[in-house]
């Protein structure tokens, strides 16, 4: 309860420390790292390839919402519908293997819907991206300006994480944890793993796809790096700043990367060399996430005060 | 009637023949245990009844029904629960929920997989917890297994298989790795299960086997070499010279 | 007819180098059980390195000597200063690092020799073609194909024929009993992580004169590396040429039919093993 006062704090504040697109941008993340969560800390996969469903859903519910027109909510079903059936072609492929080899599928079927989305000019606009995506009402209500658009995506931002705590918390999510603990017992007392490990795949093909058709609504256009495995990386990382053992861990990380890349890309052209050297100062110094570092920056804190 | 029945079972890995042409008999009821030296395919028999891997010929018959291949998953489900020699749990769940999600397996109200949680199915927590109360673990119920003493983790490896509510038991080697004292306990915890399950038991000690078996299998390079009561066993010259040796002299 | 042939064996020369990138990452991968995502990055670096030492000592022979060496120390110091601390960490940060790794290389390849493509000749020895009776082959081909073709024989020679290559290999398959064997088990993954960066230096070395360098080449060799382990098995070395000449053929045949969908294919085509033989060419996990 005080964790769900925090995030609408967040929510109605954020507006007023960065811009809405940044804002916007934030709950869109944290929705896909919420995705890739699923995965990564309720599974115990690790998915490389999790901009394969967030850019499909984007150029598939953009071209319907620039050349049919769309509304709203179709283009959003047609996002989570895409963003699933994406990850179930893929998962059925990548779930059969494990450990090192399912990162590498996942990465390289990624490769493989970036090279068509690279390719295929007439329909993605290739390099140049798919722009000239509109941003239809919800409801007869505007949500051209900015600020309205930003609550538009906080609300579903809110029902995500609704949607997702209930998966997590039910047997499902129980479930998905026995695989990530023991794939071995799991199947032995009666579960079907690949099946269970198929199933979080699609569930989390569809939050990714969600986000894409935001992401896509947000910018008025889909750039083919949507597609890339820098988006599959970022998503990973965010998620591990933030500490994949927890809900809410993605949400941190969303903030702490959006926040980052927003303010360092505006400074050097080259600042994924930046984002690389962070990478790499997390990994050697900072394993197990902000959450982490800062519930033993407290319990350091507290033993000091105590002591 | 026996409840599990093998026939000509038979595993190989290349050229290594793990199991032998094993045909076994498995009465209702009964505590039957399979003994022989380390590498005499007691492992691999059991992974092949519970599915984890196909055997290269013969068949297993599980209460009339052709069961042969079928995979471990739907095993489980059949009534066949096991447990394992090297501790296999889920290390960052309490103690619960170890046992919750072998419940829950087996119990199946898939109706609401989604949207309630975990804990709101009440038969499952009951027979979660009569689980863990069988082996006497029900006082750590909340605490996460990897703060477990080795002793306790033995007594919720074999809570785990109990919780899948089965028929048949297989226990492979429940007492590997504990103190005389913690043995003691396992063979009395074995005693009190006997009855209530039909049980397959792998063990090395022969003291535990002697007291406790309605009917001993020895098994010696993939093969049975003899069948019968402890008493028949414990006079079988062959098993005596294969196995026993001076141990039971 | 001739111009299906000539691709066939412009096929057989990229998929030597795809089976040499699979064979290098399959050693890193297989020896330290971590994922490389930086294997593309050093294959790029032996690209440029190459031009960059040609350039500089002004002869082609001395900087495919040189610059795959170049990239093996690179490889050395990656694990010294960072993939060494990283054995107990879970595979989602030893990713997290690679990719970090790769992300700065190529950002530096940028900075050092700019963004734009940069074409390069093969040496003079090795320019023109030869007349194979069905079609007239630029000799730089056929040289690679031999090359690559020599450095996959002289891999197995030293895996399957010396005693260091018998206890890599081990080391693939069972890390508990090359320890306890007594074997510096520090070393044997700082060899192997050399040993795969050479590989992969060495084959972006040769691949410069045919293709040219880009910053972006890592990252497309990165996924044609991972195909050629996912289909051929980890330390697999037949399965890493099997799937090496596979996609390599596959590309260069509907490259002359399709350009746009060259590239793609060489994912589709793993797809579609896949879908066959989920467990990738010789069922290996």
């Amino acid at each position: 309860m005080r964790t769900l006062l925090l995030i609408v704090i967040s929510i109605l504040l954020l507006p007023l420390v960065v811009r809405p697109a940044i804002a916007s941008e934030i709950w869109i993340f944290a929705i896909f790292g919420l995705a890739l969560n699923l995965l990564l800390g309720y599974t115990g996969m690790l998915s490389f390839g999790q901009s394969t469903f967030f850019g499909s859903a984007a150029y598939v519910a953009g071209w319907l919402l620039k050349h049919y027109g769309i509304n709203v909510f179709a283009a959003l079903g047609v996002g989570v519908g895409v963003g699933a059936l994406s990850a179930l072609l893929v998962g059925y492929l990548c779930v059969q293997r494990s450990g090192l080899y399912f990162i590498m599928l996942t990465f390289a079927l990624n490769q493989l819907f970036y090279f068509i989305a690279y390719q295929w000019t007439s329909v993605t606009g290739g390099e140049d991206g798919m722009p000239g995506i509109p941003r239809p009402s919800v409801l007869g209500l505007s949500i051209q300006e900015s600020y309205w658009y930003y609550a538009f995506i906080s609300l579903l931002f809110l029902l995500s994480l609704w949607a997702m705590k209930r998966i997590v918390e039910s047997p499902l999510g129980k479930i998905l944890q026995a695989i990530r603990e023991n794939e071995v017992r799991a199947e032995a007392v009666g579960y079907d793993v690949p099946r269970f490990k198929l199933l979080a795949f699609v569930i989390a093909g569809a939050f990714s796809g969600l986000a894409g058709v935001l992401y896509a609504m947000l910018f008025g256009i889909v750039p083919l790096e949507a597609i890339g495995f820098v988006v599959s990386g970022n998503v990973v990382f965010a998620t591990l700043i933030g500490g994949s053992g927890s809900l809410y861990g993605p949400i941190i990380g969303s903030f702490v990367f959006i926040w980052l890349s927003e303010s360092v890309s505006t400074m050097w052209a080259r600042w994924p060399l930046l984002l690389g050297v962070a990478f790499v100062i997390v990994v050697l110094f900072l394993r197990g996430g902000v959450v982490e570092a800062w519930t033993r920056f407290w319990t350091w804190r507290s033993s000091k005060q105590t002591g | 009637m026996a409840l599990l029945e093998t026939d000509g079972l038979t595993k190989s890995f290349g050229a290594l023949t793990a199991v032998n042409g094993v045909s076994l008999r498995i009465e209702a009821g009964k505590l039957h245990s399979i003994i022989g030296p380390n590498g005499a395919g007691k492992t691999t028999l059991f992974n092949l009844l519970t599915g984890t891997f196909p055997p290269t010929s013969g068949t297993i018959v599980f209460d009339g029904k052709d069961i042969t291949g079928t995979p471990a998953a739907r095993i489980a489900h059949l009534g066949l629960a096991r447990s394992y020699q090297r501790t296999t749990v889920f290390p960052a769940f309490s103690l619960l929920d170890n046992v919750w999600v072998a419940a829950f397996a087996t119990s199946r109200p898939w109706k609401g997989l989604l949207f309630k949680n975990a804990h709101e199915y009440p038969q499952v927590v009951e027979r979660a917890r009569a689980a863990l109360s069988d082996v006497g673990l029900l006082s750590k119920a909340e605490v996460p297994a990897k703060q477990i003493s080795h002793g306790e983790l033995r007594q919720l490896e074999l809570a785990i298989a109990l919780a899948a509510a089965p028929r048949v038991l297989l226990l492979d080697e429940p007492a590997a790795g504990l103190s005389p004292d913690e043995t003691r306990k396992m063979v009395a915890l074995v005693r009190a299960l006997k009855g209530r399950y039909t049980i397959v038991l792998i063990e090395h000690k022969i003291d535990i086997i002697m007291s406790v078996s309605d009917r001993i299998s020895v098994m010696h390079f993939g093969s049975l070499i003899a069948e019968g009561t402890p008493e028949e066993i414990q006079r079988n010259p062959e098993v005596r010279r294969a196995y026993l040796g001076g141990v039971a002299a | 007819m001739n111009l299906l042939l000539g691709q066939i064996l412009n096929g057989i020369a990229t998929g030597m180098l795809y089976a040499l990138m699979g064979l290098g990452l399959s050693l890193i991968t297989g020896v330290l059980n971590i994922p490389n995502f930086a294997h593309g990055a050093l294959f790029a670096v032996g690209a440029y390195l190459l031009v960059s030492v040609v350039g500089v000592l002004g002869n082609f022979w001395l900087g495919l000597i040189v610059a795959p060496i170049g990239v093996a120390l690179l490889g050395l110091v990656i694990e010294w200063a960072g993939v060494r601390r990283l054995y107990a960490a879970g595979h989602d940060y030893q990713l997290l690092f690679t990719f970090g790794l790769a992300l700065i290389l190529n950002e530096l390849i940028i900075v050092i020799w700019g963004p734009v493509g940069i074409s390069h000749l093969p040496p003079a020895l090795l320019r023109g073609g030869v007349d194979l009776g069905f079609t007239f082959y630029p000799k730089y081909r056929l040289f690679v194909m031999g090359m690559a073709g020599a450095l996959v024989v002289l891999t197995w020679l030293f895996l399957e024929k010396t005693k260091y290559g018998a206890i890599m290999r081990a080391g693939i398959e069972n890390k508990e009993m090359v320890s306890l064997l007594g074997i510096d088990i520090q070393m044997l993954f700082t060899v192997a992580f050399a040993l795969g960066a050479y590989l992969a230096g060495i084959a972006g070395a040769l691949t410069a004169p045919i293709r040219g360098l880009s910053p972006g080449m890592g990252v497309d060799m990165l996924g044609i590396a991972f195909v050629v382990v996912a289909l051929g098995g980890l330390g697999n070395l037949l399965g890493a040429i099997a799937a090496g000449l596979l996609i390599g053929v596959a590309q260069a045949v509907v490259a002359a039919y399709w350009t746009e969908a060259s590239t793609a294919v060489i994912f589709a085509v793993m797809a579609a093993v896949l879908l066959v033989r989920p467990q990738g060419l010789f069922g290996i996990r």
